[in-house]
């Protein structure tokens, strides 16, 4: 599901500023508010119903309409997210994040032939790393399998930690009677499940000893986590830390990981978020920034983004994106109360 | 208000959103096309109680599940057993941890031949009760009489069939007592060596003891959707399969580590199935897992087996994720000539649907079959059968959910559930019904164990189910709209003599439907091993058998809605017409 948001998001990118117009009335900016956040927290369809009373008020916004098609996707409600889908299409062309998901729904609808003719040209776009997999199912779906194969193949090397690109890629070297290949494919599937399942596991040990241990004591089960040349896994022990509190044993895992992955938007901001609450300001900054220019539209990157940006003096800069948080979740009363101070600071210092 | 007091307010706002509460990952049902508007002539009722099946299948405690064991349940079979026939009835039973239970005991049921059935459990010499999980059917010493074996958790049983109606214990004599307590689930005759006699195949679940698993409620982090319920199998330790070898002589020599059966991980092993999936000559086995991979048993041709669930394609879905495996489906829903599998899982996923591409394996159709329908409940026993004798296999499976605590505090997570049906549209695709095909599908059980036979010889299949502390459920199946039908018996005389292994392939109307000889499917259950091949409009088929010695055999141009029996090397030996259980048998 990860991969459907990173998708949305690029989607999203390439509609922001052209088309995305603010929402026609109020309440549907409020059902917008509360869909990226129930989105955010993977509640889709939660999130498609707001979405949908949010088009009711604001019929032309792309943006909710593309959000709300996604929703629908990530339900595998097809043929609600192709029809919505479909209205983008029409109205905004042929864009790289529609074609991405039409091409994803006629994998799902069996009709490859459409599939590959809107997929095979995405597969440039580095924001859209998954393409060459769904475009290798596709290639082998109607029996081309050495297309499949350079697809697959690349998919690997886009994504060689995935376990699934592995496993499509061990069946049809299997296929192809290509023992050899398919069973080094086959180990490296069950090395990445086994390396998430231990991870996964890892990390429910490490969230209990820093709920129940002292942290000296908790660092000992936590640091099992630590994999330096595994982002996901310094991505998640990151989180752990600065989900409970403990910022500063956050930072160093977290630093790694930008490294490793520099458009990791979860670790930009976990990075962000624990330097903030060490009141590091300066290097919150840039972290915040990277982490909302790679999702806009996360409500808690932007409140933080703005906290920080008043926090260190830069009160005009800090009032826009108070108020795009504003925007997306106009029922937050701390954030209204916020955008008061922050508009009454301004026009005094005016 | 103060600088610092607004970074706080604004800051805080993004911290509660970060807090915020996981979605769950299950997998929510895809919306149901437009209904086809065919009409399904099959009608199911179930008249278990007025056919004398009203004994309740005690396992565990009636209205909670303190552990894992308690919750699994057991198989049923419909087999022949004094060869009259006409299918009786074994119903597994369990037990409860605070002592035995009056009355309760794994039941043979007599086929009164006219709809009813008498329990003849003592005179056969069946009286157990014990946690008995899953059972086999095969004549293992070749006698012409069909023998039980039944895993347990504990020792497992091996009942030798008298040929006089009575049964005996002979599990020490043949070797088969194993050293402590293990939990046998999965279990299946299969000649894996084309000997002519059985050898007999034991899955496991996981490794468990009442003393050091905690119940319910004991051990915080075993909950579902908030309710405490018990450790399930991924907080214990998985165990190995097992393979015994058929001595002739009554005997068997556990033959695990030699056939390389050793050489495979372990997994929370539920049913077992053996087929021969490739058309070797050979027979293969399926293991469903539970949470993780199942197991393919590819056999060598040389006494060993390795396992290629992965290399085949069966192991997990076709995105790479592990399942739980619960029940199995074995059949050819595309009419191609291949033994295709249907797999059930737990709830919030989908059964998976495997079609046989041959040497390749098997692949992965469940969304493009339309299945993906269906997410609600945990499934359980399932089947691949033609229903309404349209020449189309159709899929079924029972489903039941694990914790009755759950459905107190979430009125929409109910026990007891209904019965699946998918019904065959001929073009690859599934749709499912429920209405439709009769009241006993709607009704909400907490099932386990499902067998497939034609208990009331009428040319249709009927279905047997266990439910958990219920009596069973018996599916009278009522085929309207007089589509053909054919069943063929096999029966072995190189090979071992219930043709456990064999596959027959029908050719009829332009299809080619190919149907095996199993001696464990559904889940921990044994089928009627009376094959039987709707085949709509045709009034004929030819067909191909291929029996477990390598033999192949062709008998052209049977004509339908009749029995025919076959004997190794000696074609149609038998031919029977059937006028159904209400008069008699013809």
């Amino acid at each position: 599901m990860r991969a459907v948001l990173a998708a949305c998001v690029v989607l999203l990118l390439g509609t922001h500023g052209a088309t995305a117009q603010p929402t026609a009335r109020s309440d549907a900016a409020s059902h917008v508010g509360k869909a990226v956040r129930l989105m955010q927290d993977r509640l889709f369809s939660e999130a498609a119903a707001e979405f949908e009373q949010a088009l009711a008020g604001d019929p032309n916004n792309d943006v909710v309409r593309i959000q709300y098609a996604t929703c629908l996707f990530a339900q595998e409600r097809n043929d609600e997210a192709r029809k919505q889908f479909e209205i983008e299409r029409q109205k905004l062309g042929d864009r790289p994040g529609l074609n991405y998901y039409l091409g994803r729904l006629d994998l799902r609808a069996n009709d490859f032939t459409s599939a590959i003719r809107r997929l095979a040209p995405l597969e440039k776009d580095p924001a859209l790393s998954d393409v060459s997999l769904y475009l290798g199912v596709a290639y082998m779906s109607v029996g081309q399998q050495a297309r499949a194969l350079e697809c697959l193949e690349r998919a690997a090397r886009n994504n060689p930690r995935d376990p699934q690109v592995h496993y499509r890629l061990g069946r049809v070297y299997s296929m192809a009677g290509r023992a050899d290949d398919a069973d080094r494919e086959y180990k490296l599937y069950r090395d990445w499940q086994e390396s998430q399942r231990l991870a996964e596991q890892d990390g429910r040990e490490c969230k209990d000893a820093l709920r129940n241990q002292l942290i000296a004591q908790a660092r000992i089960v936590c640091q099992r986590i630590a994999d330096p040349n595994d982002p996901r896994r310094l991505i998640l022990l990151g989180q752990l830390y600065s989900e409970n509190g403990a910022f500063p044993d956050a930072i160093e895992p977290l630093r790694q990981a930008v490294k490793l992955e520099p458009e990791s938007f979860e670790a930009w901001n976990s990075l962000g978020l624990s330097l903030f609450w060490l009141k590091r300001y300066q290097e919150a900054l840039p972290a915040l920034r990277k982490a909302a220019d790679l999702n806009p539209q996360f409500f808690s990157t932007l409140t933080m983004l703005a906290s920080t940006l008043h926090a260190l003096g830069d009160d005009a800069a800090a009032l826009p994106v108070l108020e795009r948080a504003h925007h997306l979740n106009p029922d937050d009363p701390r954030v209204a109360s916020g955008l008061e101070q922050l508009r009454a600071t301004l026009k005094g210092k005016r | 208000m103060t600088r610092r007091d607004m970074l706080w307010l604004v800051a805080s706002a993004a911290r509660a959103q970060q807090s915020t509460g996981m979605a769950s990952r299950g997998l929510a049902p895809q919306p149901r096309g437009k209904p086809s508007g065919l009409p399904f002539h099959a009608r199911f009722t179930d008249i278990a109680a007025q056919a004398g099946l009203r004994e309740p299948v005690i396992y565990g405690p009636a209205a909670r599940t303190d552990y894992i064991l308690e919750s699994m349940g057991c198989g049923v079979a419909f087999f022949d057993y004094d060869n009259d026939g006409w299918m009786d009835v074994f119903v597994l039973s369990g037990t409860r941890r605070d002592g035995p239970v009056a009355g309760a005991t794994n039941r043979l049921y007599r086929n009164n031949r006219d709809g009813t059935f008498t329990d003849v459990t003592k005179e056969s010499g069946l009286t157990r009760q014990d946690w008995a999980c899953g059972v086999t059917i095969g004549d293992y010493n070749n006698d012409g009489f069909d023998d039980i074996f039944i895993s347990q958790w504990g020792q497992n049983v091996l009942y030798r069939n008298n040929g006089n109606g009575t049964f005996t214990d002979v599990t020490l004599e043949a070797g088969l007592l194993h050293q402590g307590t293990r939990w046998g689930t999965g279990c299946t005759w299969v000649d894996y060596n084309r000997d002519g006699l059985l050898d007999l195949f034991v899955a496991h679940y996981v490794v468990f003891d009442f003393e050091k698993v905690p119940a319910t409620g004991r051990n915080p982090k075993c909950n579902f959707m908030g309710v405490p319920v018990y450790c399930g199998p991924l907080s214990l330790q998985p165990e190995r399969c097992l393979l015994y070898r058929n001595n002739g002589d009554g005997t068997f020599t556990d033959v695990t580590r030699s056939a390389g059966i050793d050489r495979a991980a372990p997994t929370f092993g539920l049913t077992a199935m053996a087929a021969d999936y490739f058309g070797s000559g050979w027979p293969d086995i399926y293991v469903a897992s539970d949470s993780t991979p199942s197991l393919l048993f590819r056999n060598q041709r040389d006494g060993s087996f390795l396992e290629q669930g992965l290399q085949l394609g069966v192991a997990v879905n076709e995105d790479g994720t592990e399942q739980s495996g619960m029940g199995l489906g074995l059949g050819d829903f595309d009419t191609d000539g291949e033994l295709d599998l249907l797999k059930t899982h737990f709830s919030g996923d989908r059964a998976v649907l495997y079609r046989n591409i041959g040497r390749g394996g098997f692949e992965d159709v469940t969304l493009r079959a339309g299945l993906g329908v269906e997410t609600r409940y945990v499934g359980w026993g399932a089947g691949i059968q033609d229903l309404d004798n349209d020449g189309l296999p159709d899929l079924f499976w029972a489903t039941g959910a694990v914790y009755p605590e759950v459905e107190k505090v979430h009125p929409d997570y109910p026990y007891k559930t209904p019965r699946v049906l998918f019904r065959n549209l001929g073009n690859g695709r599934f749709e499912e019904l429920v209405s439709e095909a009769g009241p006993a599908i709607a009704e909400g059980h907490c099932s386990r164990g499902v067998a497939f036979g034609d208990f009331d010889n009428d040319g249709d299949m009927d279905i047997l189910i266990m439910n958990v502390n219920e009596p069973p459920s018996l599916l009278r199946n009522d085929v309207s709209g007089g589509g053909h039908w054919l069943k063929v018996r096999l029966v072995g005389t190189k090979s071992n003599r219930s043709a456990i292994g064999a596959t027959v392939i029908a050719t009829y109307g332009g299809r080619r439907q190919a149907q095996a000889v199993t001696a464990q499917s559904g889940y921990l259950s044994a089928n009627d091993r009376r094959l039987h091949f709707g085949l709509g409009a045709v009034r004929s088929a030819d067909l191909e058998i291929r029996w477990p010695s390598g033999l192949r055999e062709s008998v052209k141009a049977i004509s339908a809605d009749r029995l025919i029996i076959v004997r190794e090397g000696e074609g149609v030996v038998k031919v029977e017409s059937f006028t159904g259980a209400r008069t008699g048998r013809s």
